[in-house]
């Protein structure tokens, strides 16, 4: 199908047909597609991401939601569907009225990219790539580079029986270099990466002194002893600071969480959690931010959220039923990974404000402990409270001044012990949104941006 | 007995369109229809039913020489209209031009059939999928009555039904219906006279079969660790003894492993050479095509190529590595029948969008001499049981793994003793020459294995990995 909009009366008419069999009922359709690069010193390989197109229905059932979700926009998938929930709808007794407000949002919205993804022809996404390998390999002694350029789109048209009728395009760009070293059976490896929503001017921060540090670092960590383990000052890099902001008090804010009873942060709404220095926020509304989106998937705009302001805990993040349990507004987080995946309510780039130290002023700061760098991942704990992270490299601080580089380690601990001792934030100039991929639970992946500035604390660290 | 059916044609239909275009061979195409059925609830409340989501998509493969390699051209959709199928046919060429490998031409099976033969689904399941996803969830809060403080907190139910064909240019026509049943439940305690915070036990699972029987047992055991978490303490620091069962080991070495030993990690040079010393000499490895009722389970995979069970570690040497076609061919050897869609990383719904790689299907670590959990823990004597790992991190570049401790148990003189959680547990699952790693330093195995996503282990004792980020004892 050439366009969502092509299928916009059909999936109309279809939630006229759902409208008597319940008190609210929605669609969002979605197409999504893209193309990805990747080259290392074994082969090149490209190809279009799936074409995938489909729709999902949900309407209330009385005492809960219901949905059926296809593949394929044409009339008698989309048909099907319908009738499959129509038939489940027909089973259950009206009940009580559908949670919260329905959004009534109309609004049309695409990303606006400088150089448009699309425009790149493929023998210059090859060229460029095979050039970011080259510089990656040139050092000596890395073994091997792996570049990866990707563009992707997603479409998605919303609908409502309440009246709503939104369509949104978001672009995203990514990039990353991966050199990787090797000795006597022995395999590490360092990246730089970038991504956002737009074209390839994401691409531009792939310059060659980064990517010639990265590969400096792959070498050094083949032979770099552990670290240290143990309670200790910790200053956080952006991608570790963004990824503390997102796993580890983040997740505690989505706020079914705290309907099911499922965050540690529920009690502590309204009380200070940190100190005047932390300022945590979500915001979906960022030009050019990875996890940006214009609306979300039940029809409200996306938009910045203050959840600790000055170390107050003062906000946290709603879809409808929430908001209405906690009498609070909708805040544009309702996201579905895609049509065939549920809503929840879920992040969009979440950040930690900046402040006003230099990383030199930091790390005097410390004193000793460790620089962790490069986070790889991290995973939630929204009822126990814990924070895991795993950063790809650490650096010594040893009598203030930055030390030797040490391997991969995991950052765990308790994260309200670990907002309290917070010491210094990082200055604006090192502010980064990096892009990431969030799961909610085990399943269902989605763009998240996550970022802050170096962040100053005291934590455990760990091999990993 | 014939394999069931939902009736797709997707792959039969592109294939007939191929050969009338006369597209030149080899070309395979891979269509797939599934349909899932999910109950999402908040403690022993529905908060959502998902019953279907249906997905049905074809992924395109050709082949094509390009300056002494071969160009490999891929693209997927879920548009089965002609022009998309069009669409897709000139992407699948367009790509094929300008990627490249390094193997000679593969020539693509030729054998066909269907999966009736292997245990790859649950019949019940298939036949009533509402009615099972229901009667299970039935038995699931069933298991929970009576409890007080402690239950089901949130959670879900998944059950899949796949049908995938393959066709190709070599005249296989093959088809493999599948079910799949994926859960996951946190359990809750909370209350009582001592003040503590909740605690919280997280359960995630995959399985063929969707099987209620054990679950009353189950929800014992959650329970009670849910109740360990409230009054786990943190485990002391240092290299130590652990023990890993095989709940965890499922989340290191099949992400890990199935690359190490891989054609794209020998095409790289990171892949054992046979006879080299990876593992103590108790531990030998397979790899399982036909393990009964296993998740990658299939008489052929996803190229065509027959999957068998083949020694990969044998007493800690390494015997055989796991290629694709492609990849056997640049290594100048026969597929082992690995080439699949699935990723054991990031386990996905759907296959038909995804090329074919080398991946493992079910690793099968064999079984030591060790039966009781008394008597792996008198092996350890001083150490940390490990029971969830919050998320273990497996870096298969770099074959380093470690994460937060959910839950442990302290083993103290041999015995299993008090609760433990936080701090970190990692270090290598395989090392460079003369390093420390998980696979050299196994000291004791156990005699019972269990059946995890993508590996049927025992439980491992493994002497020495570091244990960090939390107090020294």
């Amino acid at each position: 199908m050439a366009s969502l909009r092509d299928a916009e009366d059909t999936l109309a008419s279809l939630l006229k047909r759902i409208g008597p069999h319940t008190p609210y009922a929605e669609v969002m359709a979605e197409r999504t597609g893209g193309h990805g690069l990747r080259v290392d010193k074994s082969q090149t390989s490209l190809g279009p991401d799936p074409r995938l197109e489909g729709a999902a229905f949900r309407a209330w059932g009385g005492e809960f939601w219901m949905e059926s979700a296809t593949s394929g926009l044409d009339r008698a998938e989309l048909e099907r569907a319908a009738d499959a929930l129509v038939r489940r709808l027909a089973k259950h007794p009206p009940g009580r009225a559908p949670p919260g407000i329905s959004a009534v949002t109309k609004g049309d919205r695409s990303t606006v990219a400088k150089r448009p993804f699309a425009e790149f022809r493929v023998d210059d996404r090859i060229a460029l790539a095979r050039h970011l390998y080259e510089i990656a390999r040139s050092p000596g002694g890395i073994d091997n580079a792996i570049v990866t350029i990707e563009g992707s789109f997603e479409e998605r048209l919303f609908l409502s029986t309440a009246g709503a009728r939104l369509f949104q395009r978001v672009d995203r760009t990514r990039g990353t270099v991966v050199p990787v070293a090797m000795e006597n059976g022995k395999v590490d490896w360092d990246y730089v990466g970038f991504g956002g929503t737009g074209g390839c001017e994401v691409l531009d921060d792939l310059t060659e002194d980064r990517i010639l540090h990265a590969a400096k670092e792959a070498k050094e960590l083949l032979t770099a002893a552990a670290a240290p383990t143990g309670s200790m000052p910790v200053l956080l890099d952006p991608s570790t600071s963004g990824t503390f902001a997102h796993e580890s008090f983040g997740h505690g804010t989505e706020a079914d969480q705290i309907l099911r009873g499922r965050s540690y942060l529920k009690p502590l709404l309204g009380e200070m959690v940190g100190p005047e220095s932390l300022t945590l926020v979500d915001d979906g509304s960022i030009d050019g931010a990875w996890g940006s989106i214009f609306f979300d998937d039940e029809g409200h705009p996306s938009q910045r959220t203050v959840l600790v302001d000055h170390g107050r805990f003062i906000e946290v993040l709603h879809d409808r039923e929430s908001a209405a349990v906690l009498g609070r507004q909708a805040t544009g987080n309702t996201r579905r990974a895609d049509f065939l995946s549920r809503p929840f309510v879920r992040m969009t780039n979440t950040f930690i404000e900046p402040g006003s130290w230099t990383l030199d002023e930091l790390v005097q700061e410390a004193d000793h402990g460790l620089l962790l760098e490069n986070c790889t991942s991290g995973i939630e704990d929204p009822l126990g409270g814990q924070m895991q992270i795993k950063v790809k490299k650490a650096r010594r601080i040893e009598h203030g001044k930055l030390g030797a580089i040490a391997p991969s380690m995991a950052l765990s601990g308790k994260v309200l012990d670990f907002l309290k001792a917070i010491r210094g934030v990082g200055k604006p100039t090192d502010f980064a949104i990096h892009p990431g991929y969030c799961g909610k639970g085990h399943t269902d992946l989605l763009p998240a941006g996550t970022g802050g500035s170096y962040l100053l604390s005291e934590a455990l660290v760990g091999p990993a | 007995m014939t394999a069931p059916s939902l009736g797709s044609e997707a792959a039969t239909r592109v294939a007939d369109q191929l050969l009338r275009r006369q597209v030149p061979a080899p070309w395979d195409v891979y269509g797939e229809l599934l349909e899932r059925y999910e109950i999402h609830f908040n403690g022993t409340t529905r908060e959502m039913v998902r019953t279907p989501v249906r997905l049905e998509g074809v992924g395109m493969r050709v082949l094509r020489p390009v300056e002494g390699k071969t160009g490999i051209g891929f693209a997927a959709t879920s548009d089965l209209s002609e022009t998309s199928i069009d669409a897709l046919v000139a992407d699948a060429e367009a790509t094929a031009r300008f990627s490249r490998f390094p193997a000679a031409r593969a020539e693509l099976p030729s054998r066909g059939g269907s999966s009736s033969e292997v245990a790859s689904y649950d019949p019940g399941a298939w036949e009533r999928p509402e009615e099972s996803l229901e009667a299970y969830l039935s038995v699931l809060f069933d298991a929970f009555d009576g409890r007080v403080g402690v239950g089901p907190s949130f959670g879900s139910v998944h059950l899949i039904r796949s049908e995938a064909t393959l066709v190709n240019s070599s005249g296989l026509h093959h088809r493999e219906s599948r079910t799949e049943f994926d859960r996951e439940v946190a359990v809750k305690a909370e209350g009582g006279p001592e003040g503590r915070p909740p605690g919280e036990y997280w359960v995630t699972d995959r399985s063929v079969r969707l099987d209620p029987s054990h679950l009353r047992q189950e929800a014992a055991e959650w329970c009670q660790k849910a109740q360990d978490v409230r009054r786990a303490t943190a485990p002391s620091a240092g290299p130590q003894a652990v023990v890993l069962p095989p709940r965890v080991l499922s989340d290191i070495l099949p992400a890990i492993l199935g690359f190490r030993l891989s054609g794209v990690a020998d095409l790289r040079g990171i892949a054992p050479k046979p006879g080299d010393e990876l593992a103590s000499p108790t531990v030998s490895l397979w790899d399982d095509g036909l393990y009964p009722f296993a998740l990658g389970t299939s008489g052929l995979d996803d190229e065509g190529s027959p999957q068998v069970k083949r020694e990969l570690i044998s007493h800690g040497r390494s015997a055989a590595n796991l290629y694709d076609l492609l990849h056997a061919s640049a290594a100048g050897r026969a597929s082992t029948g690995s080439g699949l869609r699935h990723s054991i990383v990031f386990p996905r719904f759907s296959r038909f969008d995804s090329a074919p790689g080398p991946e493992p299907t079910t690793l099968v670590v064999g079984t030591g001499d060790l039966g009781t959990d008394a008597e792996l823990a008198e092996v350890a004597q001083e150490g940390i049981w490990v029971d969830q790992l919050g998320y273990a991190f497996p870096d298969p570049l770099s074959a380093a793994f470690g994460g937060e401790v959910r839950l442990g148990y302290r083993i103290r003189g041999g015995k299993i003793g008090e609760p433990v959680r936080g701090g970190t547990v990692g270090g290598v699952v395989v090392g460079g020459v003369g390093e420390s790693s998980l696979m050299n330093t196994v000291i004791g195995v156990g005699r019972h294995p269990v059946l995890a996503p993508h590996l049927s282990a025992p439980t491992m004792v493994v002497n020495g990995l570091g244990v960090g980020g939390a107090e020294s004892p």
